[in-house]
């Protein structure tokens, strides 16, 4: 059994040594599982080793073989795969580890015909990744409480649906839902005995929660910001301190950084950038950012009248929402599809922009499509002026929008099942099946082999394109963003 | 009236049964409506429509005279056009038809001034002068498009038969030695223009000679040689252009023949130069659904070649049609996918769907990008599904090549001084559903659904033809349209056809 396991090692690359104990270590693991799940299986004796066997080692020389295509075809370029290939590969394999570890325990007891179906619906999940972006596929995006610790806390778990199902989206908007959301968890909280807050708190009681958000949806770069900030709180409060007051102080603390790095921020940055709205300006914005609402709505309380123009797209639109609180509010809105960015970029004077974070070589990472529209209206001698919180300021660089980015899951782009010109096709599926089974809608896409879907959820935007960062530091030149990064979030 | 002909949803199909056994006032009032209520929209589809109508038009026309029949044309054309400005293909179908009549006419035209001439020997006016120079034009259209040269030759030189001698014959001439050897008659018979006429001929006839002309091309240049052919038409003048106006019927029915097949044979032309530019591995983008990249691509991966393809999907106009070419191959509705289609991922090809907003994140990993125009302007530039331009300008940012297919059919004539102008908007409603009452009410929703495309967007151009820059392409505006029909709508006529 060790052989198939060690057969595959000298064909690995060079740069894969690195990782080679710890994957012999996981597949040692893997293989007492499978034997200890031999042990167990009641019927079966003979089949019940083989078939945890073709559920791991297959799957290892799969992803050799996964990673073996992606060397013999270089994209882009040859250090570009590589490149993709070291960041790819580590991420890939602990999401494949985690899901066997998950696999491996109820497979013993199941039976056998289901056995052989992992594997499968593995290699099928896998064929429809986007291999370029396959260090992004981690794991699929939780909308349950299965296998959840039981440590996290209720708020949390809300939280996390909340995110997942993008009820609560936005960089700040989440970050101020998890402070929110930790109060309570701070609250919730009693320090075992023996221990201390400071040094118990963090790595007991609130990795747990952590991992449970970012198992519904990789965190922003302000909630991690957030997080490293408290973090640090927690590690300098005084041993001695009694719990309650601990607590207490981690609540007041918190509700300060909200006051004082979003809420309060939030009407600095809205009052400077309202004053770049003039009458007659027509505002061209693209989804939505609370921010740049605030902006704008601030701009027209002040007696200020111009246009906006709201560009949205597939599938979040969340520009809708913008679009429609701002015409509520009275303002001359019109909106956009993605695809008319032309159309919108013809009669706009400014471009506003809200921010998912700001990265420090001065590239916006925002909502995919911004850079699109940011290079429209550059081109267009267009300012494009970003509206950013420093707490979104990231101490991360990005040259493109493949290495950092999320993937968002590709059933969100189907269109609505349930539309009107379907029913037909439908119908006539039923009544002769080997005619219309051609006729095949996206819905079907799982079973189309090489058929793929990709929703990113975010872009990077060249720092060129972009003629001023508005923060609570004043406004500064994208190339500043370092600066108030360090000022800002590693200071504290 | 024209609907209540049409039972089902009319479209192009229905389109083209009714034409058999409407009459041709009804159809072509019906395909207006169509083009009006965007029943029939896209180019080739209208392409399509329009030349099924004119081979019509021109079947029925009971003229025998050319200048008529171009009259008639035009005005169909002029019609059809205010239709549907924007769908410029029409427009496109109707001038190559004319180009065709003119061609023709021209030739038989010349036919005629040779016998005339030579019989009259008298130069009535310089405007014959000129038609003798005219000649020269005619044949580098069929240069360019072998199809069309090919096809009109035999019928051409089946009605010259009983005219042709043995001077016509000689393929062994060029334009410019026939020139040179048969004008000197001319050139004692009408002395004002002695020196300009055969000049400007020869100097046509030397850029036209290397292109390679099919030798069974050279006769009507070579302008039947007047002393040759006074002799058999002396007498019976009138019964000559009785039939030679009779031909020109027949054989402008030929050539727009011609154009129908090259309408239907245009995408299977253009994949041939597939090979020449997709090679293995790599990663092309392409937006909205058009069967000519769906071909141009289909092709690559017959020929072996493993690519991937990054699809964009024109949300929200065409949006629904991609998702149907990816999946199927084909069209949206059940009538197109009765179409034996196949998808690209049939083929061994990845095909990865994205929405519009993700082109700018993945221009970076593209090797080259592959769009299908809606119509092409005569100075490089194009019209395309929105989009198209943010596309093109990404891959400019990104120095990514992008390709262009794109049939003759689709190469209007006009030149884009106003590029608002070109743009149409489209139903705001498949942005924002109308059930959002409030929504619409208030928000100017707005859809456009063409992008105007620069010329210096876009690096090559591929049409039925082969490659070309987009810089070259006036050039084959030029070999396609006849100047005096650039403008449909003006009265003014080609002089030079009026005397026939």
């Amino acid at each position: 059994m060790s052989e198939p396991a060690k057969a595959p090692e000298p064909t690995k690359p060079a740069e894969e040594a690195k990782i080679s104990p710890a994957e012999l270590k996981k597949r040692a693991k893997a293989e007492k599982q499978a034997r200890r799940a031999a042990q167990k299986g009641d019927q079966g004796d003979a089949e019940a080793p083989p078939a945890p066997f073709t559920n791991g080692v297959p799957e290892e020389q799969q992803a050799q073989k996964q990673s073996g295509p992606q060397d013999s075809k270089p994209k882009g370029g040859q250090t570009k795969s590589q490149q993709q290939q070291k960041q790819g590969k580590p991420g890939a394999q602990e999401g494949k580890h985690e899901r066997r570890g998950s696999q491996a325990q109820p497979l013993a007891m199941r039976p056998k015909v289901v056995q052989t179906a992992p594997p499968k619906e593995e290699a099928r999940k896998n064929s429809k990744q986007v291999e370029l972006f396959s260090h992004l596929y981690t794991q699929p995006r939780r909308h349950d409480i299965s296998g959840a610790t039981k440590d996290v806390h209720p708020a949390i778990v809300a939280l996390g649906f909340q995110m997942s199902s993008y009820e609560i989206c936005g960089s700040s908007a989440r970050c101020v839902a998890l402070l929110v959301a930790f109060k309570e968890v701070i609250q919730a909280y009693t320090t075992p005995s023996a221990t201390s807050l400071a040094r118990n708190l963090t790595s007991h009681y609130l990795s747990p929660q952590i991992d449970f958000l970012k198992s519904c949806r990789p965190i922003s770069e302000s909630m991690g910001n957030a997080i490293r900030w408290l973090k640090k709180l927690i590690a300098e409060i005084d041993p001695s301190t009694p719990e309650q007051e601990a607590k207490d102080y981690l609540c007041d603390e918190i509700d300060r950084f909200i006051r004082e790095r979003i809420t309060v921020t939030d009407q600095a940055i809205a009052s400077l950038a309202s004053g770049l709205i003039k009458n007659g300006s027509v505002i061209l914005t693209y989804a939505k950012s609370s921010i740049v609402e605030k902006t704008i709505l601030q701009a027209y309380a002040n007696g200020t009248r111009f246009r906006v123009i709201v560009v949205d797209s597939r599938p979040l639109f969340e520009g809708k929402s913008l679009a429609t609180s701002l015409m509520r509010s009275g303002l001359e809105v019109e909106y956009l599809p993605f695809s008319g960015i032309t159309h919108a970029v013809k009669s706009a004077t400014l471009v506003l922009l809200g921010a998912h974070s700001m990265l420090s070589n001065g590239r916006l990472q925002s909502r995919v499509g911004t850079a699109a529209l940011a290079m429209q209206a550059h081109k267009a001698d267009i300012p494009v002026i970003v509206c950013c919180e420093s707490v979104k300021f990231s101490g991360k660089v990005a040259l493109d929008s493949i290495v950092l980015n999320e993937v968002a899951p590709p059933e969100e782009l189907l269109p609505p099942r349930v539309a009107p010109s379907q029913p037909p096709t439908t119908d006539r599926k039923d009544e002769g099946d080997d005619e219309e089974s051609k006729v095949k809608t996206l819905h079907d896409w799982q079973d189309i082999a090489g058929l793929q879907i990709l929703n990113l959820m975010y872009d990077v935007t060249p720092a060129e394109y972009i003629r001023m960062v508005i923060c609570e530091y004043g406004n500064v030149p994208p190339s500043s963003v370092p600066v108030v990064h360090r000022l800002a979030n590693e200071s504290m | 009236m024209p609907s209540a002909t049409v039972g089902q949803t009319p479209s192009l199909s229905t389109y083209l049964k009714s034409l058999k056994h409407n009459d041709i006032e009804t159809s072509i009032e019906l395909f207006i409506s169509l083009l009006k209520r965007r029943q029939i929209k896209n180019s080739r589809p209208c392409a399509i429509a329009t030349i099924s109508l004119l081979l019509r038009v021109v079947g029925e026309a009971r003229t025998r005279d050319a200048q008529q029949l171009i009259e008639r044309i035009r005005a169909v054309g002029r019609r059809l056009v205010a239709a549907q400005p924007r769908e410029m293909a029409v427009g496109n179908i109707v001038r190559r038809v004319l180009e065709n009549v003119r061609e023709v006419a021209e030739r038989d035209q010349d036919a005629a001034d040779g016998g005339s001439e030579g019989s009259t020997s008298i130069p009535s006016t310089p405007i014959r002068g000129e038609t003798m120079r005219r000649p020269a034009f005619p044949t580098k259209f069929s240069e360019f498009s072998p199809l069309h040269g090919a096809a009109t030759i035999p019928q051409d030189m089946h009605a010259r038969a009983p005219l042709a001698t043995s001077g016509d014959s000689s393929p062994a001439f060029g334009g410019t030695m026939e020139a040179a050897l048969q004008r000197p008659p001319l050139v004692s018979s009408n002395t004002s223009y002695a020196g300009q006429g055969p000049a400007a001929s020869s100097l046509f006839s030397i850029l036209q000679h290397p292109q390679g002309r099919s030798p069974y091309a050279t006769p009507p240049t070579g302008t039947q040689s007047p002393a040759l052919k006074a002799s058999p038409f002396k007498g019976d003048e009138g019964q000559t252009s009785a039939s030679e106006k009779l031909d020109i019927k027949a054989e402008v029915i030929t050539s727009i023949q011609d154009l129908q097949k090259e309408l239907e044979e245009v995408d299977d032309e253009i994949s041939e130069f597939a090979q020449d530019h997709i090679h293995n591995n790599e990663v092309i983008l392409t937006h909205t659904s058009s069967q000519t990249v769906q071909r141009f691509l289909m092709k690559a991966a017959s020929k072996k070649r493993k690519f991937t393809v990054f699809h964009a999907e024109a949300y929200p106009n065409d949006h629904l049609e991609t998702h149907a070419t990816i999946v199927n191959g084909g069209g949206a509705t059940a009538e197109d996918a009765d179409e034996r289609w196949k998808p690209l991922t049939s083929m061994g090809i990845t095909v990865i769907l994205i929405p519009d907003s993700a082109v700018f994140a993945l221009m970076s990993r593209i090797n080259k990008v592959i769009l299908a125009p809606h119509t092409v302007l005569a100075n490089g530039s194009l019209i395309a599904a929105a989009g198209a331009s943010t596309i093109a300008q990404a891959a400019k940012t990104h120095r990514v090549p992008v390709v262009v297919l794109s049939g003759v059919f689709k190469l209007s004539p006009v030149y884009p001084f106003d590029t608002d102008e070109l743009i149409e908007y489209g139903d705001p409603g498949k942005v924002v559903p109308f059930q959002d009452g409030e929504f619409m009410d208030k928000v100017d929703v707005v859809n456009p659904v063409y992008d105007f495309v620069d010329a210096e967007l876009i690096d090559l151009y591929i049409t039925n033809l082969g490659g070309h820059a987009p810089s070259y392409l006036y050039r084959i505006v030029a070999d396609h349209y006849r100047v005096e029909d650039i403008d449909l709508s003006g009265k003014a006529e080609g002089g030079a056809v009026k005397a026939g």
